[in-house]
């Protein structure tokens, strides 16, 4: 409660100040620069998943901050070296939080809550797909913008709304990166033609092998062995024998945390690793992962969202994420990032539309046009497509070597050399 | 007395039918909702479970069935959840036969381990079968928003209508076994069974008729949970939480009383929707420590539940200023039964360990 109110204070005092300055140059509107434009956000601030939505909203406010105040030093990122939203007299954006608990039903209740309650101009949120679906609906309902940074679900942007649009990538997406990553691979020389896939079967391995199967198809890649089992496996001995005996070029691997380790485990006692195993996410990166296999679990590439390494390359993401680590005390990661970005996103379409109008904002959103130079992602930019999808969003391939993950492709936005095909057992 | 009662019946009535006027917005609404929501499925678990003395720990199976059901009829076939929730609430029943026939041999809590199985299960298949979505769930497709002849609003208020309604069903459902011949067998069989069986109550038999009226109702509800939130998947449906709260808001309240279940959504509902909105927004889960602290409070102050409590602390005021008793007929008829019940427990126990 506090807290809140000492940004509100905060917040009023800074629009008061912005109000006296420009006073004297536009004076009829230097009286509303005071009040705040508020943005609604849902999050999971309790269950489960609070320690991810507790993270979500510093960052969300870190970048509230970078809107609300100038911040030269960021140039190039929309809004950062202004004061407040120039496009509407400086007024200051201010973040109204709720917490969806993690489930669909509460989210949509809070997501009404903020609408009706707080005044929001628009609405943002819910990191998990399922409350997202449900948080989106009332937006829909009574015409007022609902922008996620990071849920996956692809469906969401096939419902035909109007109000949604979504800056952060899909899960088809990821599952094209592999395929890119592969011609980018074979443009260099290796021979990747023949895959296998080990998947567990639920609904996230089953509609990943079917896209798989599906791009594969397009692509001029064969599918030599599919394995699927049920998720938490007792042995993958026989399904990992089978693969082995397909000689495959490349493994494609979907497994929650017990999969990806007793992957490894078994890969390890056969004495075999494919050429290349590749990965979505999952398992793969939790922490757990590597304190349980150690070193066992190098040369294995997984896909990604975002990686720091990308400040290598991009000195915008280093100003970024150190400000971020003074700020906030942690480095950002692919959530964070894809949360600061889709923020930033936001407020651009707000200034620009000059107005706190619904239909304005959603214009203005339609309109986006932000190019990859203004973000700390590795996307050629922000333009939503008619589905309300950003056009450009992608991902990255780390490599984990020496029990670090690496960025390792996109090739220009490397840290580091793929490694490729992967030495055997005998040789690390 | 009988006047009295009545008159007090129709003013609550009355008054429910209005509140929703007296609070705006959205969110309390919600709170409401979903407190009768919870109301009438724990009066639906208080069938089996309070009634005939079967723990059921698998409820969320009967309510993701009727949600699914309703959802996937509307889905493929565009027919009106105003059918659909009856038609989730027979295969809800269906299922809850088809299990509770060979189950119902098991005793005490080895037919509550049965049904904890029955929920996961339930869960399991929902999540790898492509038909209903897998974990993507189902979207209910929302051509049908703001058509009340399909039960898809944006506003609340129709929802808290039919909310109240499936609560008042429910609530009229345990009244009428509570008053008719049914409701003694059950608690005679709660009782003791053998000593029912013995006096020639079919005790499988109406042992089945309480799972399916109970299964019936919860399915019925879950339909209505599919149509409030317009997305489902197993994760919103069909997990062990669902089973647990219904089962905690039956027993806080005082299972086998018609006003227990009542009470205890009255009390936990509430609770635990403001205890997020004050305390959970802190990201540190002070309000699930304040939920877990008043049931553990209540269950040592008073294991029969909220009823018990309210009875006991009428007796005693009515103890010392007034002679005359007042009667609440509901708290009476628990006080007794749970006396019997808790005589009767240990001896039955007995037995099962000799045999």
């Amino acid at each position: 409660m506090a807290r809140s109110w000492t940004r509100r204070a905060f917040l009023r005092a800074m629009g008061a100040g912005t109000a006296a300055l420009s006073l004297s140059a536009v004076w009829p509107f230097g009286l509303k620069a005071q009040e705040p434009v508020r943005i609604g956000a849902v999050y999971p601030l309790s269950g489960g998943l609070a320690r991810t939505g507790a993270a979500i909203k510093a960052t969300l406010e870190f970048t509230a901050r970078i809107v609300n105040e100038p911040h030269p030093q960021l140039a190039p990122i929309p809004l950062a070296e202004g004061a407040g939203l120039t496009g509407l007299g400086g007024r200051p954006i201010e973040l109204v939080f709720a917490d969806s608990a993690g489930d669909p039903a509460t989210g949509r209740a809070e997501a009404e809550r903020l609408i009706e309650e707080e005044g929001v101009v628009a609405l943002c949120g819910a990191y998990q797909s399922s409350v997202t679906k449900t948080a989106s609906i009332p937006a829909e309902a009574r015409g007022i913008p609902f922008v996620n940074f990071e849920s996956s679900s692809p469906t969401l942007t096939e419902r035909g709304f109007k109000w949604f649009f979504r800056t952060g990538p899909h899960d088809g997406v990821f599952t094209r990166l592999f395929f890119d990553m592969f011609d980018d691979l074979n443009a260099r020389g290796q021979t990747i033609k023949r895959l296998a896939v080990l998947s567990e079967d639920s609904e996230w391995g089953a509609s990943a092998v079917e896209v798989e199967k599906q791009l594969a198809a397009e692509r001029g890649y064969e599918i030599v062995a599919v394995e699927m089992y049920t998720t938490p496996p007792a042995s993958l001995d026989a399904e990992l024998l089978r693969l082995r005996d397909a000689n495959p070029d490349a493994l494609l691997g979907h497994q929650y945390l017990p999969g990806a380790i007793l992957v490894v485990q078994t890969l390890k006692e056969m004495g075999w690793f494919p050429p290349g195993l590749v990965v979505h996410d999952a398992g793969y990166v939790l922490p757990d992962f590597l304190k349980t296999v150690g070193a066992d679990g190098n040369y294995i590439i997984s896909r990604a969202t975002w990686a720091l390494a990308l400040q290598e390359r991009k000195p915008l993401v280093k100003a970024v994420n150190d400000l971020h680590k003074e700020r906030v005390g942690t480095n950002l990661d692919g959530v964070t990032a894809r949360g600061f970005t889709g923020l930033i996103t936001l407020a651009d379409a707000i200034n620009r539309a000059g107005s706190t109008e619904p239909e304005a904002i959603r214009q203005a959103l339609v309109e986006t046009n932000i190019p990859g130079e203004a973000l700390i992602m590795p996307w050629k930019g922000v333009e939503f497509d008619e589905k309300g999808q950003n056009k450009h969003a992608s991902g990255v391939m780390v490599q984990i070597l020496e029990q670090q993950y690496k960025l390792v492709w996109p090739f220009d936005l490397a840290e580091t050399e793929i490694v490729w095909p992967a030495p055997g057992w005998g040789e690390r | 007395m009988r006047a009295l009662g009545g008159i007090a019946a129709l003013g609550l009535v009355g008054g429910l039918v209005a509140f929703p006027w007296l609070v705006e917005g959205s969110f309390p609404r919600h709170t409401l909702i979903t407190l009768l929501m919870y109301a009438a499925l724990a009066q639906a678990w208080n069938v089996l479970g309070g009634y005939a003395g079967q723990l059921s720990f698998g409820h969320a199976a009967f309510f993701g069935i009727g949600a699914y059901t309703s959802a996937v009829l509307l889905r493929d076939l565009g027919l009106t959840p105003w059918l659909g929730m009856w038609v989730g609430g027979l295969l809800a029943t269906g299922v809850g036969l088809l299990v509770g026939y060979p189950c119902f041999t098991l005793k005490r809590h080895y037919f509550a381990l049965a049904t904890l199985a029955l929920g996961e299960i339930a869960r399991i298949a929902f999540t790898h079968w492509k038909f209903v979505g897998g974990s993507l769930g189902i979207d209910l497709p929302l051509r049908y928003l703001n058509q009340g002849a399909y039960m898809m609003w944006t506003d609340k208020l129709p929802y808290y209508y039919v909310a109240l309604g499936l609560a008042a069903l429910a609530t009229a459902v345990v009244l009428v076994v509570d008053r008719a011949r049914l409701g003694l067998y059950l608690k005679a069989i709660n009782q003791d069974e053998e000593a029912a069986a013995n006096l020639g109550i079919d005790v499988r038999k109406y042992k089945l008729v309480a799972m399916g009226l109970s299964a019936f109702l919860t399915g019925v509800v879950g339909a209505f949970y599919a149509q409030y939130v317009l997305y489902i998947d197993p994760k919103n449906t069909l997990i062990l939480p669902i089973s647990v709260k219904i089962v905690v808001i039956a027993l806080v309240g005082g299972r086998g009383t018609v006003l227990g279940p009542l009470l205890g959504a009255a009390l936990l509902v509430p609770l635990s929707e403001y205890a997020r909105t004050y305390l959970g927004g802190l990201g540190r889960g002070y309000d699930y420590l304040l939920y877990g602290l008043v049931v553990m409070l209540l269950a040592m102050r008073e294991p029969r539940g909220l009823v018990a409590l309210l009875a006991r602390l009428g007796e005693r005021a009515a103890a010392k200023p007034a002679p005359q008793r007042p009667r609440p007929a509901v708290a009476d008829v628990t006080t007794k039964t749970t006396k019997a019940g808790a005589e009767a427990t240990p001896r039955g126990e007995g037995r099962h360990g000799a045999a």
